[in-house]
């Protein structure tokens, strides 16, 4: 059949190239192929007959393909075992059926931080915690309830601060192989921040990868009606909902004055910029008076611990004060920024979202940098016995009273609110979930604990349970309290900030917090593995120079006195780096120039098609008035000799019409523009870029 | 691992790992929800390929599209004989690349295929108006609708034909980044 001979060929092409792929590149492709299940399956046949031939006329070789196959499958096992958790499926399921996709990205991103933590409590069991059961002391003091709360008492003598940790080699048996405790603690917290670093980096460049837009271009409304249906929505009442807030945002939309046209007076654009003016130095003052308070707070609590206290209660007491003024700074200034906000009169509702986020980060981070400030400046200083397990005590309380707040902000912000919306004062209606505070409260949870993980090694484990109890009560609170979001929310662009802020000032903070503990601090004399060294990075320095002795090591000690502790090989790599980021952006710019210049050509071949269109229906109309004076003869050739001229025009650029094949019945218009010659359509003129 | 199940042979599960986007114990979990649906009609044992089909009206039922406004486009687009009926091959090709691992540029096939109503390759003022009426549950007056298809074409339509191709649809998706995470239906 002459018909299916060029479609024989191509899938023979197609067949021949495929086999000729690495296996993972050509299951790729077949996935990405748009056709039917039936056809992928029938070349993926092909393809694999292929390769077997190719394989058998090599000879007996080893198929390049075994191994990748076999990694991909091993890779595919591995994820069906992880997939055990299906409970996470179900529930995220529920949630994305009935709020979207905006109100899922926090229990996503609640569920990726909670990996963090369970990968930390491992390494840090398995390596630092078990080593440490085989040389532990006796614990002599006594346990009160009031320990679990804050974390003194007896836990001060247990395996969860740093402070209990032995600085000796652990051995079990008489000369065998011996463990040392001091390199086993530093090395596991730094190759754990290693490997963070590396998964956070790789996450944000891919996030950034797939979000980030060159082209500033941003087509409202087509996008409005094209892109923003959410698929995952399958709740009568939540589709409704979407269906009429999209109604009203479209309504609102064809009915709103064009904002940019109107010109404001010089006055009101003064009492603009002066009321943002105020705002900002208002939430500036803010913050820097919790700085204060907390700070203030702190210094009369360890003033008041070295005095030592009258009794008991007042001891215990004293130690809660702190978080809980912490907590309750985070839970109620927020709320005087959001009717701050309020008062401003921003021009979009994102703009207000982004504006109340910046102000909590920069409470959040002062609060955060202030008692870092703190712990390490005055409490490592101090002349406490054992200031590290100090520390680590402060954080251990702040992480479980921030957790006790986040539970009873749910209850208060979600479930009284819906009953005072619902029945006292009905206009207010249902709560919404406020997905930008949750998500910022969830960062900061992650990097105290980050921050924690030196001085207390277990506080991961800790902060895990509470991960997944918040991410329960958070559930059941969505379900039954709250109603979809009405505003949109860029999902994919604030999920990318919200990484971006997890890296930024939260992970490289608490980088820098635990670089200036291990290089800089003196660990103190009597607890802890580091007991005695000048620093904790000193272990370090005295392994490197044991190892010294030993020829076979040799190339370790190079490394490390070369590579790692040197400065010229870091300002190298520096410079490096820096030229490698000049040259992409020089590559970037040039690719903006690019996208630029394509579009002003897709729209004059657009302009030059319809110019040709208008010349041709004037040759047509001309020729046939000619001929219709001659006697319609010439009518039918001249009509048909154009149409080979039409071919080119009506390709559709780039665009594989095979995918089409699915649906037999399609009306392949093959000659749209003959159609509308006869009818002489406008053009719609293409759009110049702006 | 595990139990050794019979309704697939490994070699079936194999194609169907290499073609979808879904691992072995996924893919059984969609042929328990292809036989849910109509037990009597579709067999068990798959070894041998059967050729049975669903009509829409039961596909369209599932709790996962039942609400969706545009669940007939969905299932005529993936259907393989254009009018609506999916075999077990085609079920599962439409939730692989409504996952959240098929890529943009196969969803964006798909998704220009969908809001295609008339099947002529190009999404036309007409397209966008049923489009529209089934977002907004055809609240809109019809100048409204008029207005709001004008501007949608003035937005995207690069080349100047009227209408929109495959290039400014894709073109006007690579700028959405919501897309990927909205076009995804979890099954």
């Amino acid at each position: 059949m002459p018909e299916a001979d060029p479609v024989c060929r191509e899938e023979e092409d197609l067949v021949g190239s495929l086999a000729s792929m690495s296996s993972n590149e050509r299951i790729k492709a077949i996935q990405k192929m748009p056709k039917t299940m039936r056809k992928k399956r029938e070349i993926r046949n092909k393809v694999l007959k292929e390769r077997t031939k190719k394989s058998r006329h090599r000879g007996a070789q080893w198929t390049q393909g075994a191994p990748g196959v076999s990694f991909r499958r091993f890779g595919n096992a591995l994820s069906e075992f992880f997939q055990q958790l299906r409970p996470w499926h179900k529930s995220l399921k529920i949630i994305g059926a009935e709020f979207g996709t905006s109100v899922l990205s926090y229990f996503v991103f609640l569920k990726w931080l909670l990996n963090f933590n369970i990968f930390s409590f491992l390494i840090n069991f398995g390596f630092i915690t078990i080593p440490q059961f085989l040389a532990a002391e006796p614990n002599n003091l006594s346990f009160t309830g009031l320990e679990l709360l804050t974390g003194a008492g007896y836990f001060q003598q247990t395996v969860l601060y740093y402070g209990f940790y032995t600085n000796a080699t652990i051995s079990k048996v008489e000369n065998g192989p011996s463990y040392n405790m001091q390199l086993a603690y530093i090395f596991t917290v730094g190759i754990y921040f290693v490997i963070c670093f590396l998964i956070l980096l790789f996450s944000m460049a891919r996030f950034f990868s797939s979000n980030f837009r060159l082209t500033k271009a941003f087509s409202v409304n087509a996008s409005k009606l094209l892109c923003t249906w959410d698929f995952n929505i399958t709740n009568e009442e939540a589709v409704k909902l979407q269906q009429k807030n999209l109604l009203t945002q479209i309504k609102e939309d064809l009915t709103e004055v064009n904002k940019e046209v109107v010109n404001f007076s010089v006055m009101e654009r003064f009492v603009h910029i002066a009321t943002h003016l105020l705002a900002w130095v208002v939430s500036l003052a803010t913050a820097v008076a919790a700085c204060a308070g907390v700070y203030f707070l702190s210094i009369n609590n360890l003033k008041l611990f070295m005095k030592g206290y009258s009794n008991d209660l007042q001891r215990q007491s004293a130690m809660l004060v702190l978080p809980v003024i912490v907590s309750l700074l985070n839970t109620l200034v927020p709320f005087l920024f959001s009717w701050l906000g309020h008062l401003e009169k921003f021009q979009t509702p994102g703009q207000h979202i982004y504006v109340t986020i910046v102000r909590n980060i920069i409470l959040k981070i002062s609060i955060v940098g202030i008692l870092c400030y703190y712990w390490l400046n005055i409490v490592a200083t101090s002349e406490s016995q054992c200031w590290e397990t100090l520390v680590g005590q402060d954080i251990y309380r702040l992480v479980l009273v921030d957790f006790i707040f986040c539970l009873l902000g749910s209850f208060f912000g979600e479930f009284l609110r819906r009953i005072i919306g619902t029945t006292v004062c009905v206009s207010l209606g249902l709560p919404e979930f406020d997905i930008g505070r949750n998500v910022l409260d969830l960062i900061y949870a992650q990097t105290l604990t980050w921050i924690g993980i030196l001085f207390s090694p277990l506080l991961p484990g800790i902060q895990m349970i509470a991960f997944l109890i918040v991410f329960f009560v958070k559930k059941v609170s969505l379900m039954r309290n709250c109603q979809p979001p009405r505003e949109v929310w860029r999902t994919a662009q604030m999920t990318t900030s919200f990484i971006f802020l997890l890296f930024c000032p939260s992970f490289l903070g608490v980088l820098s917090v635990t670089g200036v503990t291990v290089w800089r601090l003196k660990p103190s004399e009597e607890c802890g593995p580091f007991r005695g060294l000048p620093s904790m990075y000193a272990a370090v320095d005295e392994w490197i120079q044991t190892l010294e002795r030993y020829t076979v090591s040799k190339w370790v000690v190079w490394i490390y006195h070369n590579l790692i502790a040197s400065e010229l090989f870091f300002f190298i790599i520096s410079t490096v780096v820096l030229i490698v980021t000049y040259l992409y952006w020089q590559i970037i710019q040039a690719r903006k120039t690019m996208i630029k210049l394509l579009h002003n050509q897709i729209i004059n071949a657009g302009q030059d098609k319809k110019f040709l269109l208008q010349k041709l229906q004037r040759e047509q109309r001309a020729k046939r008035r000619s001929s219709s004076a001659l006697g319609g003869r010439g009518q039918q050739r001249s009509s048909s000799s154009y149409h080979p001229s039409m071919q080119p025009a009506q390709e559709v650029p780039g665009y594989p019409e095979r995918a089409f094949d699915r649906n037999q019945n399609t009306s392949h218009n093959e000659h749209p523009f003959s159609v509308e010659i006869s009818s002489s359509s406008d053009f719609s003129p293409g759009k110049q870029l702006r | 691992m595990g139990n050794k199940q019979t309704i697939f042979t490994d070699e079936q599960l194999d194609a169907y790992q290499d073609c979808t986007f879904f691992t072995r114990k996924e893919i059984l979990r969609l042929h328990g929800r292809y036989y849910e649906m109509a037990p009597n009609v579709v067999p068990m044992d798959y070894t041998k390929d059967p050729d049975v089909k669903l009509p829409m009206q039961l596909i369209i039922n599932m709790p996962e599209l039942k609400e969706n406004p545009f669940k007939e486009r969905i299932v005529s687009s993936f259907s393989e004989d254009g009018e609506g009926s999916l075999s077990f091959n085609d079920f599962v090709d439409m939730f692989s690349v409504l996952s959240e691992m098929a890529p943009r540029e196969l969803k964006a096939i798909y998704a220009f295929k969908i809001y295609d109503f008339n099947t002529d390759n190009f999404i036309c003022k007409a397209d966008l108006e049923k489009t529209l009426n089934k977002l907004t549950r055809e609240e809109l007056t019809a100048e409204e609708i008029t207005l709001v298809c004008e501007k949608v074409i003035e937005e995207a339509d690069m080349d100047g034909d009227g209408k929109l191709g495959f290039a400014d649809f894709e073109n006007m998706i690579s700028k959405a980044p919501d897309f990927l995470s909205t076009f995804h239906i979890r099954i």
